[in-house]
């Protein structure tokens, strides 16, 4: 398995208002969320479902769906909003928050921040062997090993796809999932 | 042909219908389930674009509807309502609804369109929306039918190609079957035959009909022979006619070779040969047949016929019996011999023979038989008919026979009454003169010629009043008897009615022609020639005046066999009807107006029946009349005594008693014998009588004779004598009567009568009785 730590592939706009946005969601987190992150609050809760996880990443049968956050957390109450009400494969679904990637046990879904952009080599390794899906709108973080990276794309965020990072993780991405993203593989 | 062609073409017509109406249903529901497959599987392409809103994706994913033509257009929408990728791209968004419908596939006009769910799990992410073209599946609906109508075209010219065959196979020869039928059915011409047909089951059928035809045609015909034979036989009006007519039926028309019918008389062993058919007769000549040949019944065919059943014998070769063996010998083979029964009595046979062995079928057979029952029946009748009409004539015979005895009879007692009252009355007068003439010696010629004159007229006045009341009497036994030589009779009547049949003619320029014709040496008859003169001299007036202009009176005699002889009256004049010649024995009938008496022909049939002889009469309108009296030649029982008058002599006195209700025959009576010299007492009846013969008894001068009369009121002739006898057995007892004639016919002499004298009496009578009762 190749880690994505190398080519820089693509390039990232990061609209002002965007940033502005996440400026002042960074100051302001609990209260506004930007409407950049409750798209990518949704987006989370559907990428289960066009992704497959090994058994053995639950704990057990009724073991709920963990949607978890690393580092700052940019949603909000938006990611709750996303998943109120819903279930995955029967599964309850849950939203964790972690500060350091030690503190995650059982994780479906981890969204890293872009408050972890200088820990994604370390996050990365210490993921490796998890069934976890990795998502991170930090710039280059496809490259750096983490499966999927929200890109905002002419005010629209468009999904870049490190399918190798999946595959080695035991996930099986749709390809229906595939279709509408850009595929990249992990540099260095 | 035209019913078979709808029929095949309703039925295609149906399946293609059908057929078209399930494919296009089918292929609606294909189309709906083709559609939303597609619109799943785009749905479900969709989900990821939806669910990362890549609008791009979607659309490139709903590109992938190049590959299905019919769906013209296509959009997506999402969860919000708003339209999101539409295919084909640049369509102009106008043409999509502008928010998605009710969820599933409907048709609308030439369109199916839908809106299918677009799901993440649970989640609805949005509505496809598909619009497809049916124009591709209208485009296959009339290429379908098309291709049915070819179908169906081709089916109906195959099925009309198919059916002109089976029509020229089998309708035709049915049809002409039934126009044979039609034909026969109308023109009653049961000679037509079908037409011969190919196929094993149409010439059977057409053979059973030709079969059927045939069997109708010879029913028909014996029918119609069966009938002209029952007409015939109802024309023919004896049993002779009726099987003559039979036979030649048969020999013409059914036809047989040999016909005879034979008659049977019950518990006779033969039959009798009756009638052989014309042509049958060189036949029957040949097998010794012939009219009244007798046929012996043996215990053969015949005799089984004679039990009333038809006798049908195929081959006579082998029946060992008399008539088989000799119809053999003539040549024929086969032989029925039918039954002629009246009344489960067989009286007669029909025999029929053929030449050919077998020839007569069961139909033949019973035809025989009916024809046979058809004669017999006929022959009935026809024997019932002359029996009837026998007794009818007989009846009228005797009808006519009594009507004029009746007649007669009636007569005769009107003549019987008269006659008595006018010898009553000249009873005196004869007396009278009688005695005057004997016992007056001094009379003048003159005078005693008178009283001749008047005796004689006496006489003929008794006499015929004799013959008048007697003329109906059938015999008269105290005839005048005598011998009659009747040629010399018809000489004398020839003479004497000259002037009839030649001068009083003459005088008016008419000739009667008169032909004797006499056979010599007749034998002489017995009985009263003056009788047969009067009736000859009846029969040449009735002859000549039945010629008023002219013609030929034939008399003749002859012998008759050899006891009977014949005396002819012929005329050649009007001759006489019906009627006149039934009616012209009546007295009183007559066709000569006031000329006739009606009395001559009634005269001559007295006399006839009194000479016990027979009238003939032949006579026709036109064609004269023959009066033919036929004398039997007898033995008369009563010799011909005549009236000899016996002169008596003076006899003794005897005291006389006179019974009578007429005073002056009394007186005349009393007179006369009183000149001879008797004692007389005179009694006026019945009463007057018996008490004066009592009185007479009772002095003891009982009278030697009573001549009393017989007709008298309250105790009348029989009486007077009844107890005359019964007084004294053994005084004389004369009966005097006017109807003398008639009661010794009808009761003989009334008993204790010892004789009977007729009226008016004549005293030279009266004294021959006197003397001989008293001698």
């Amino acid at each position: 398995m190749r880690q994505s730590s190398n080519t820089f592939c693509g390039f990232v706009l990061v609209i002002a208002t965007l940033i502005s946005l996440a400026a002042s969601g960074l100051a302001n987190s609990a209260v506004e969320t930007s409407p950049e992150y409750q798209v990518k609050a949704v987006f989370l809760f559907n990428f289960a479902q066009f992704v497959e996880w090994p058994p053995q990443s639950f704990e057990d049968a009724a073991a709920p769906f963990v949607i978890g956050v690393l580092g700052t957390d940019p949603f909000g109450s938006a990611l709750e909003g996303a998943v109120r009400g819903e279930s995955i494969n029967g599964r309850s679904i849950i939203i964790e928050r972690y500060r350091s990637v030690t503190e995650i046990r059982h994780c479906q879904i981890l969204f890293i921040s872009r408050s972890e952009a200088a820990h994604t080599g370390e996050i990365g390794a210490a993921l490796a062997g998890h069934s976890i899906l990795t998502v991170s709108d930090i710039d280059d973080a496809a490259q750096r090993g983490v499966m999927i990276r929200f890109v905002a794309e002419n005010n629209r965020i468009r999904l870049r796809i490190n399918a190798d990072a999946a595959k080695a993780a035991g996930l099986s991405i749709s390809s229906k999932l595939l279709r509408p993203a850009e595929l990249v593989t992990s540099a260095g | 042909m035209t019913m078979i062609l709808l029929t095949s073409g309703a039925v295609l017509l149906l399946t293609s219908a059908s057929f078209v109406a399930h494919e296009f249903l089918t292929f609606r529901y294909s189309t709906v389930r083709n559609l939303s497959t597609l619109g799943q599987v785009i749905a479900t392409n969709s989900t990821a674009a939806l669910a990362f809103d890549n609008a791009k994706d979607a659309a490139e994913i709903l590109t992938a509807l190049k590959a299905e033509p019919h769906v013209v257009s296509a959009g997506l929408y999402d969860s919000a309502g708003r339209l999101f990728a539409i295919y084909p791209q640049g369509f102009k968004s106008g043409g999509f609804p502008q928010r998605p419908g009710a969820d599933g596939y409907r048709f609308e006009g030439r369109f199916l369109v839908g809106f299918q769910p677009v799901l993440m799990g649970q989640r609805r992410l949005g509505t496809l929306f598909l619009k497809s073209d049916l124009g591709a599946l209208f485009d296959w609906l009339r290429l379908f039918s098309g291709i049915a109508a070819v179908v169906i075209a081709a089916s109906f010219l195959l099925a009309y190609l198919i059916s002109r065959s089976l029509q020229r196979q089998i309708s035709e020869p049915i049809l002409a079957l039934a126009q044979t039928a039609a034909a026969v059915s109308h023109g009653r011409d049961y000679s037509v035959r079908a037409a011969p047909v190919q196929g094993h089951e149409l010439r059977l059928l057409t053979d059973g009909f030709n079969h059927m035809l045939e069997r109708t045609q010879a029913q028909l015909s014996r029918l119609d022979l069966l009938q002209k034979i029952t007409r015939a036989i109802g024309e023919g009006q004896d049993p002779a006619n009726i099987f003559r007519v039979v036979l030649q039926r048969l020999e013409d028309d059914m036809p047989i070779e040999f016909g005879c019918i034979c008659l049977h008389e019950a518990r006779d062993d033969h039959l009798t040969a009756g009638t052989v058919g014309a042509r049958s007769m060189p036949a029957a000549a040949s097998m010794g047949i012939a009219e009244q040949t007798r046929i012996p019944i043996d215990d053969n065919g015949i005799s089984m016929c004679l039990r009333g059943q038809l006798v049908y014998e195929p081959d006579v070769r082998e029946v060992p019996f008399p008539l088989p063996q000799r119809l053999a010998t003539a040549g024929f083979r086969s032989l029925v011999i039918a039954p002629l029964l009246i009344e489960s009595n067989v009286f007669g046979m029909l025999i029929a023979a053929r030449r050919a062995a077998g020839a007569f079928t069961s139909g033949d057979c019973e035809f025989l038989r009916q024809v046979s029952e058809h004669a017999a029946l006929a022959t009935h009748q026809a024997q019932l008919y002359s029996a009837l009409q026998r007794a009818y004539d007989d009846l009228r015979q005797s009808q006519q026979t009594a009507l004029q005895q009746e007649r007669l009879r009636a007569l005769g007692e009107m003549a019987s009454g008269i006659a008595h009252d006018i010898n009553n009355a000249i009873s005196p007068v004869a007396l009278y003169t009688e005695s005057l003439l004997e016992r007056e010696p001094n009379l003048s010629e003159r005078t005693r010629s008178y009283l001749v004159t008047i005796q004689r007229a006496i006489e003929d006045v008794a006499e015929t009043v004799a013959r008048m009341r007697e003329f109906y009497r059938p015999r008269e036994p105290e005839i005048v008897l005598g011998r009659i030589h009747i040629n010399r009779a018809v000489q004398q009547i020839i003479e004497l009615t000259r002037a009839r049949w030649s001068d009083v003619p003459q005088q008016r320029g008419i000739m009667i022609e008169l032909r004797n014709e006499l056979a010599d040496d007749l034998p002489e008859l017995i009985g009263a020639e003056s009788e047969v003169r009067d009736a000859l001299t009846n029969l040449v007036f009735n002859a000549v005046d039945a010629m008023p202009n002219g013609g030929v009176l034939t008399l003749r005699t002859f012998l008759l066999g050899s006891q009977r002889v014949c005396l002819e009256v012929n005329d050649t004049g009007i001759g006489m009807d019906e009627e006149t010649r039934r009616r012209c024995l009546e007295p009183f009938y007559t066709t000569k107006g006031e000329r006739g008496t009606g009395l001559g022909l009634a005269m001559v049939y007295g006399m006839i029946q009194r000479h016990s002889a027979e009238l003939e009469i032949d006579s026709e309108p036109g064609k004269g009349t023959t009066m033919r009296l036929i004398f039997t030649l007898s033995v008369p029982d009563t010799a011909a005594s005549g009236l000899v008058p016996v002169l008596v002599p003076p006899q003794s006195p005897l005291r006389i008693l006179l019974v009578d209700d007429d005073p002056i025959l009394l007186q005349s009576l009393r007179d006369t014998l009183e000149g001879d010299g008797h004692s007389i007492t005179a009694a006026s009846g019945g009463q007057a009588g018996i008490d004066a013969f009592a009185a007479a008894l009772a002095s003891g001068a009982p009278f030697d004779a009573v001549v009393t009369d017989l007709g008298m009121p309250y105790v009348d002739g029989r009486k007077v004598a009844a107890m005359v006898r019964a007084a004294s057995p053994t005084v004389p007892i004369v009966m005097l009567t006017g109807w003398g004639q008639r009661l010794v016919a009808d009761d003989e002499v009334p008993p204790h009568v010892d004789r009977v004298l007729n009226k008016p009496p004549r005293l030279a009578e009266l004294r021959v009785i006197l003397a001989e009762l008293t001698a």
